[in-house]
This record gives C-alpha cells, structure tokens and sequence, in this order.
C-alpha cells in the first residue's frame, strides 16, 4: 500500500469522523442530561440532509448563487432542532423521564420509525444529490493528494468549533452552568430554583439541531436516500458507547478512532468496512465496559 | 411564616406525612426532632416541592401547594439538603452564588449577599477557588449552606447538618448558625436532627416527628 492511499485513507476517515462526532455529540449531550438514548437521532440527521439537498436543489435551479448552501445549512439544522426535538421532548420524552428505560427506548424508536416514513412520504425513494457547496470550496493538494477543501478542512474545523463552542457554552455561560447543574444532580439543582424541564428542552432542541447539522453538513458529500438514517444512528452508538454515554471530548477521539478505523479498513479489506466500527466498540468495551473515558457512575458532561 | 393545612405528602403511593398542620412564625428557630425515617426528610422536601402534597402549604399566606419546585427558592426560601448535593464541577464560590444567579439577582445584590455568607462562614472565604468536588464531607456542609444562604431571605431549612460531622466541625456549623441569628433576625430556620441534645442551646421551639407525625412536647406541656 503506498503513501498516497495511505493519505487518502487519512483524509476520508478524517472527514467522516467529522461528521459522525456531529451526530454523536448531539447524542451523548442528550444522554449525559436527560438519560434517555434517542434512537430517533439518526432521523433527524436524514431530515437535515434531506432538508438541504431538497432546498439547495431548488434554489440553486432557479439560479440563487450557491454560496448560500452554508446558511441554508444552519437553517436546517435550526428547523431540525426547534420543530423536530422541541415538540419530540415536549410532547413525549416530558411524560417517560420517570418510566423505565426499556419504554423509553421503544419510545424514541418508535418516533424513528415514524420520522423515516415521513420521510418517505415527503422526499419519495429517489435519492437526492446537491453538492454546490462542495464543489464550490474546490480542491487542494497535499503530499500529492488531490482533495476536496471541503471534506479535509471544513468538515473537521466545523467539528472541532462545535466541540469547543459546546464546552464554553457548558462552562462559562450562564444556561451553560444550568445544562451542568441540572445533569450533576436534577433535585439539587431544582432546589435552587433552576427550572430542570426547560433545561431538557433546551438541551434536547441543542442536541436535535445539532444531529440536523450533522445531516446538512453530510449532504453534499454522498447521495441523500432512505435508509442514511438508520446507518448512522448505529454508527454514533458505537462512538458513543466507545467514548463513554455523556462524553463530549470522548465523542470526539471515538468518532475519530472508528472513522480512521473504518476507512483504513475501506482501503485495506473493503468487506470488513462495515464491521470494524463495532470490532473496535468491541474491543473497547471488553477491557473498559464504561468507555475509553466513562466512568461507571459520575454524571457529567 | 410557614404552614402546613392538613396535608399529605407522598413517596410515590406511601402516605409519609399525616394530616400535618403546623404554624412556623416568621424568625423562629426551629429544631425537627425525629428518627430516621420519621419524616424529616419529607417535610423539609415538601416544602421543596419534591413530593406529592394532598392538603395545603403556605408561605407567607400564599398557597404554594401547587408551585413549580424550581420558583420556591425565589420565595426567599434556602434549602441544604442531607447529602450536601454540591455542583462538583464549580468552585466553591460558583456553587454558592448560583442560586443568585438563577434568581436573577443583579451583581452588586449577590456580590452583598456572598459578604454576608463570608461573614457567617468565613471559613468558606479560603476555599473559595478550590473545586467544590475537592473538598471534604464536612467543608462540603458548610457550602451547601453557603449555597442554602444565597436565597434564604426568608426561609433556611437544614437536612440534618450535624450528620456526620467531627465534634470541632459540628461546633463551628453551630457557631456559623449563631452569627447568622446575629446577622439576620428575621429569617425562619429549621433544622433537623436526629438527636434532640444538640439542637437544645439553638432552638426556641422543638417538635418532635414520630411515623410522619408532629408533636410539640414543650407546648403540650405547658
């Protein structure tokens, strides 16, 4: 195998994990604050992407400048967030925080399932493929490697600000400190009059928005079908239990773990590309059953 | 001050608190006697909002019954529970001044009332900066009513502060409760205790939980 591929297999694994951190960090924000695994995650990274390449397609058509593909993006990602994760957490997740986790397990799966059929419903079986964005960021060449600015710059720095920008929101905001508190210890932080329900709202629509971007983000770079949902719902589950649920720095070392492993695997024996992510969760979980960073029984995020 | 109209608290469907109606006047001192599972706990977490209430309870003639949990602090009402339950990941000072902070208090009000919290621990002043996760179970009380003394303005429960604490700490919680009698003569405190010597020196007033049950011996006396 010489460098090139080597590089290459860099440079994917590097991109993908960008946008599967997105996911799972929406994910493990979620479940470090209100204990509930939203297996629904994976439908609001599709709608986001659907949401983006279906308007992107459209305005660009009519001849809108395609630099506007980035703002388009937060939009989704906000409609993700406010439409989507408000009412799901308003709605239902308000009513099971108490029940056990089975139910709410089948809960969320079932606004999976019904999010995928809507999704059926509005967008069809065709696929949809708008990559203005990507195209418009060009290439560049490193070590003789030709790639796409988008996926080798963008995609990761996008990643890495989310990370930072969610660790100072948590630490030196003020609705930052609450979203800490309230993770920490529920009744505590209620007994100094921080109103706990509006901060799962607020964390659920966060983490929403957060899986829509994720979606937005992934849209130019691969064809936009029914099932994009499912795939990777399963794939930030691995990340998440390798990084240890609640971890937000953790996410982002397994998303690059299981994004470098997969695509070293795609480049070396594609057959096991699909495997490895759960060969390494595997392994993880064999030696440290909390995670590479969790420990058994602290909350924190 | 406070009062209780013939009310019910509930742990999920277990009746803990029965028929309880009780006057607490404002600026008393109050020491809750009882054993463990007696009902302490549940009284002070009514009030808190934490458990299920049937019948009514009042501050300062206002039915509170069916208030969110998270509004009652603004009452001017601060809580320590048992288990100090300080925010690990803060500092000290962060912990103490949060409940200002979601009160929405401006700073020169909390920077006034974090003075007043030094004045009655001014232990509490060189551990300031230290992770509240850092310190020991004893300091930790002292935090959590610290924490407890941002808000209370009105009203100061105590979860069994004494709890675990070695004799020196015991005897300085007990001299900070006394400088803030000095400091605020206003405010209605109750404190819990499972042993009724040592709330004695302290209290005015002690009553006696017994299977979800208060009495007052010293009254029925008389």
């Amino acid at each position: 195998m010489d460098y090139t591929l080597i590089l290459l297999a860099i440079f994917d694994g590097l991109s993908y994990a960008a946008l599967v951190f997105m996911v799972a960090v929406g994910l493990t924000l979620i479940f470090g604050v209100l204990q509930i695994l939203n297996v629904a995650h994976g439908s609001l990274y599709a709608i986001g992407a659907y949401l983006t390449a279906s308007i992107g397609g459209a305005i660009f058509a009519a001849g809108y400048a395609p630099i506007l593909a980035f703002p388009l993006m937060l939009i989704a990602a906000a409609l993700v967030g406010i439409l989507l994760g408000g009412p799901i957490e308003y709605l239902l997740l308000r009513r099971i925080y108490h029940k056990p986790e089975v139910l709410q397990l089948l809960v969320t799966f079932a606004v999976f399932m019904i999010l995928e059929d809507v999704q059926r419903l509005v967008w069809g079986n065709q696929p949809y493929f708008e990559s203005s964005a990507l195209q418009m960021l060009g290439n560049i060449q490193v070590f003789g490697v030709y790639y796409t600015v988008y996926q080798l710059i963008l995609l990761p720095v996008v990643a890495a600000l989310t990370l930072i920008g969610l660790r100072l929101f948590l630490r030196r905001t003020l609705t930052g400190r609450l979203i800490t508190a309230v993770t920490e210890d529920r009744e505590a932080a209620q007994a100094i009059g921080i109103d706990a329900n509006r901060v799962y709202l607020l964390t659920f629509v966060v983490g929403a928005g957060l899986a829509g971007l994720g979606g937005a983000l992934a849209s130019p770079t691969t064809s936009v079908l029914p099932g994009i949902g499912a795939e990777m719902i399963v794939l930030s589950f691995a990340v998440v239990a390798t990084a240890g649920l609640g971890r937000i720095e953790g996410a982002a070392i397994a998303a690059l773990l299981i994004g470098l492993g997969r695509s070293a695997a795609t480049y070396t024996y594609p057959e096991l590309q699909v495997l490895v992510p759960y060969l390494i969760m595997l392994a993880v979980l064999l030696v440290r059953p909390e995670g590479l960073f969790g420990s058994p029984a602290a909350r924190k995020i | 001050m406070l009062e209780f109209k013939n009310a019910d608290a509930f742990i999920g469907k277990v009746p803990i608190l029965r028929d309880l109606t009780l006057k607490i006047a404002a600026a008393e001192t109050v020491a809750l006697i009882g054993r463990n599972g007696a009902g302490k706990t549940t009284t002070l977490r009514s009030v808190m909002g934490f458990t299920d209430v049937r019948g009514q309870i009042l501050v300062d003639g206002q039915d509170i019954t069916k208030m969110k949990p998270s509004r009652r602090p603004a009452l001017g009402i601060g809580y320590a529970p048992e288990d100090r339950r300080l925010f690990t990941g803060f500092t000290v000072e962060e912990n103490i001044l949060l409940p200002g902070e979601v009160a929405g208090l401006d700073a020169a009000e909390r920077a006034d009332r974090l003075d007043k919290v030094y004045l009655v621990l001014p232990e509490l002043k060189e551990m300031a900066d230290r992770p509240a996760g850092a310190v020991s179970g004893g300091q930790g009380k002292m935090v959590a009513l610290g924490r407890a003394l941002m808000l209370s303005t009105r009203l100061l429960m105590l979860d069994e502060p004494f709890q675990g604490l070695a004799p020196a700490l015991a005897q300085r919680y007990g001299d900070a409760l006394k400088r803030l009698r000095d400091i605020d003569r206003d405010v209605t405190v109750i404190v819990t205790e499972s042993n009724p010597k040592l709330l004695k020196s302290f209290a005015e007033r002690t009553l006696v939980i017994e299977r979800g049950e208060i009495t007052e011996p010293d009254r029925e006396a008389a």
